[in-house]
């Protein structure tokens, strides 16, 4: 237990002594969020749970590649490993110290961007955050054990970038982290099904958006669960010490084998189409909590009264207020000012 | 089976991969407390051997126990029982000296008080630094440190001090004599004569997998056919005829006519010979030179090789 504690502490200071990881893992994501947060108009509605949610995928999808692939090749090439396997250790420490640090690195940040959201955006506290946080976590549980088998099966540092690229752009463009899946045409929407991180999007926007908890979506979560047992148990198998010691080509299959599960879910998902489905309710949710000035209308009061020339306030699908005249400035209640081509009667 | 007071015992020891036969079946014994050094160029099987010995690499056939481990079958075992410093590690460059000590004495079940490491490895000013930062000498003496962090009996050196200064050299020297003198057995592979001549209780001399000479490094001085020499020089030159002294294999003036080499199988009778005849000849003496063969004349004459090469 000793040997753990001590790697992963080491592991720990080691990364956040690092530029790299801070940048990619802070910094990098950090920049996206307010990207994003500003497309989105995340101050109106439900946008800055998709921002939430794209982000932090971002993020994961760094710290599991980069994180734990980048860097156990590193120091192979470098000859780090070598040092350890002169002493009594198994791969195992190394390997589970590698996950621990990962998680323990991002979940800061989980934290720093949900009291962004809140302070800075006005986003309520999710009410299913337990659920949230455990599903983040089987997320980079899963996302480090796939990284750790890139490193395991490349054979050099050029190698193991290829690998890497060819799974993480995939995931960052097809996962509904960059691009929101609802552009996607039906086709594509197939394929997106087949991407682990696809379910760490809509999961987590379903659980912002809809406070789903982790049980609505244990379908992804088991199968990001069984990614970590299997990648982690393969990457023990493949474990080499010494950059001298080459694995062969056919090896690379084995990284088929860790994403087996989501294999199977996606051809679950050919067949339901339940995910993407859900894909379709969150994105009619979050059309639905835009807010809304609508100026120049004629509006019915409940009493009966009636206002020629009014403005209604519409928060998240809702009247939130009526107002005589154009009412306030739009900025000022974080809504988007729309005029009717013609004059309608609004029943508020 | 091997003996308590046998520390490494090797019979018939192969190693192959594929159609290269690294090492063509060597035997060895080490004794507890004893230094034994393995001496051979590059790609004699020296590393591979002592790889073999370390558990780092399984053998192709033959006999081997080490402190009565098979390192084939009890490799865990047997590592953290051993120390090993090997050639060409590397720790992350944002370690610090401290935190590697820590770290790597977690590994073992018995560990060594990590404070007293650093002050005999002369590290403790350098306890924080970072590993990036350290000069080459200091990087070598925390891979010692960290063979030690297990209190190891029994430490493996794979050329220790390749690479480095004179004067750093010197200093790991002095610190493997002060491991010597606890009775730690230490086996350990050189390129450096003196290294092995200063350092090693017996060495064997390894080429082409094969050992083909194991001794203490002073019977395998006098087992040398080569003859030592005897340089004199003089204050004018000698003249050309000399006398058939006994004993004497060779002897030959060098371009300036005023020293004389003289190569002699009892060195100590012929130079009482040399100095007579000079004084006969009306000569002055200004400098005499008794030179005994060394490990590489001996490695040399042994294997028609450099030991650097």
């Amino acid at each position: 237990m000793n040997t753990y504690k001590a790697l992963i502490a080491l592991d720990v200071k080691l990364a956040l002594r690092q530029k790299s990881v801070l940048f990619f893992n802070y910094l990098f994501p950090l920049v996206f969020f307010f990207v994003f947060a500003q497309a989105f108009h995340a101050e109106r509605g439900a946008g800055m749970t998709v921002v939430i949610a794209m982000v932090m995928i971002i993020g994961i999808l760094g710290n599991g590649l980069f994180g734990a692939g980048m860097r156990a090749v590193q120091e192979r090439e470098a000859n780090i490993l070598r040092r350890y396997k002169v002493t009594p250790i198994s791969p195992a420490p190394l390997l589970i110290a590698s996950t621990v640090t990962g998680w323990l690195i991002f979940m800061p940040y989980v934290f720093v961007m949900f009291g962004l959201a809140h302070f800075l955006y006005g986003m309520p506290w999710p009410k299913s955050m337990g659920s949230i946080l455990i599903f983040v976590t089987v997320g980079i549980a899963g996302f480090r054990a796939i990284g750790l088998i890139l490193a395991a099966v490349a054979n050099s540092m050029q190698e193991s970038q290829i690998l890497i690229q060819l799974v993480y752009l995939p995931m960052l463009f097809l996962s509904g982290a960059t691009f929101p899946l609802a552009m996607f045409p039906p086709w594509l929407l197939v394929i997106t099904q087949f991407l682990p991180a696809t379910y760490l999007v809509t999961g987590v926007e379903a659980m912002l958006m809809r406070d789903e908890g982790i049980v609505a979506n244990m379908q992804p979560a088991a199968a990001l669960l069984l990614t970590m047992v299997v990648g982690l148990f393969i990457a023990y198998k493949l474990f080499r010490w010494e950059k001298e010691e080459k694995i062969r080509n056919s090896a690379k299959l084995w990284l088929a084998v860790v994403l087996t599960p989501f294999l199977c879910l996606g051809l679950w998902q050919m067949h339901t189409k339940s995910n993407t489905e859900k894909t379709k309710i969150l994105q009619r949710q979050l059309s639905r909590s835009d807010t809304f000035l609508i100026r120049s209308a004629r509006i019915v009061v409940g009493d009966g009264a009636v206002i020629e020339n009014g403005a209604v306030l519409v928060r998240g699908g809702k009247v939130a207020e009526v107002y005589e005249g154009n009412g306030p400035d739009p900025k000022a209640v974080n809504a988007e000012a729309v005029k009717p081509r013609e004059r309608r009667s609004f029943p508020a | 089976m091997p003996s308590n007071r046998v520390a490494i015992s090797v019979q018939d020891l192969k190693k192959s991969y594929g159609d290269v036969h690294a090492v063509k079946g060597i035997d060895f014994e080490i004794q507890t407390g004893e230094v034994f050094g393995l001496l051979g160029p590059n790609g004699a099987g020296k590393t591979t051997t002592v790889e073999i010995l370390e558990g780092l690499r399984p053998r192709s056939s033959g006999q081997v126990a080490v402190l009565g481990f098979d390192p084939d079958k009890q490799r865990q075992s047997l590592k953290d029982r051993i120390g090993v410093c090997l050639q060409a590690t590397n720790l992350p460059e944002k370690i610090r000296v401290r935190e590697a000590l820590q770290v790597f004495s977690s590994f073992y079940s018995r560990h060594a008080d990590l404070n007293q490491l650093l002050r005999r490895l002369q590290l403790e000013e350098k306890r924080e630094a970072f590993y990036g930062t350290l000069s080459g000498g200091q990087k070598q003496r925390l891979a010692l440190a960290l063979a030690l962090v297990n209190d190891p009996q029994l430490i493996f050196l794979d050329e220790p001090t390749t690479g480095l200064d004179p004067q750093v050299r010197v200093e790991i020297h002095s610190l493997l004599e002060e491991l010597k003198q606890e009775h730690r057995t230490i086996l350990m592979t050189t390129h450096y004569i003196e290294e092995a001549e200063r350092l090693c209780d017996r060495v064997a001399i390894v080429d082409e997998g094969k050992i083909i000479a194991l001794d203490t490094p002073s019977r395998l001085q006098q087992q040398s056919r080569n003859a030592s020499s005897i340089v004199v020089t003089c204050t004018k030159p000698l003249p050309a005829n000399r006398p058939a002294w006994a004993e004497v294999t060779q002897s030959a003036l060098d371009s300036t006519g005023r020293t004389l080499t003289v190569h002699s199988r009892r060195p100590a009778a012929t130079l009482v010979d040399l100095v007579k005849w000079i004084d006969q000849q009306g000569l002055e003496l200004t400098d005499v030179h008794l030179k005994q063969p060394t490990l590489e004349d001996v490695f040399i004459e042994l294997t028609g090789k450099s030991l650097r090469e």
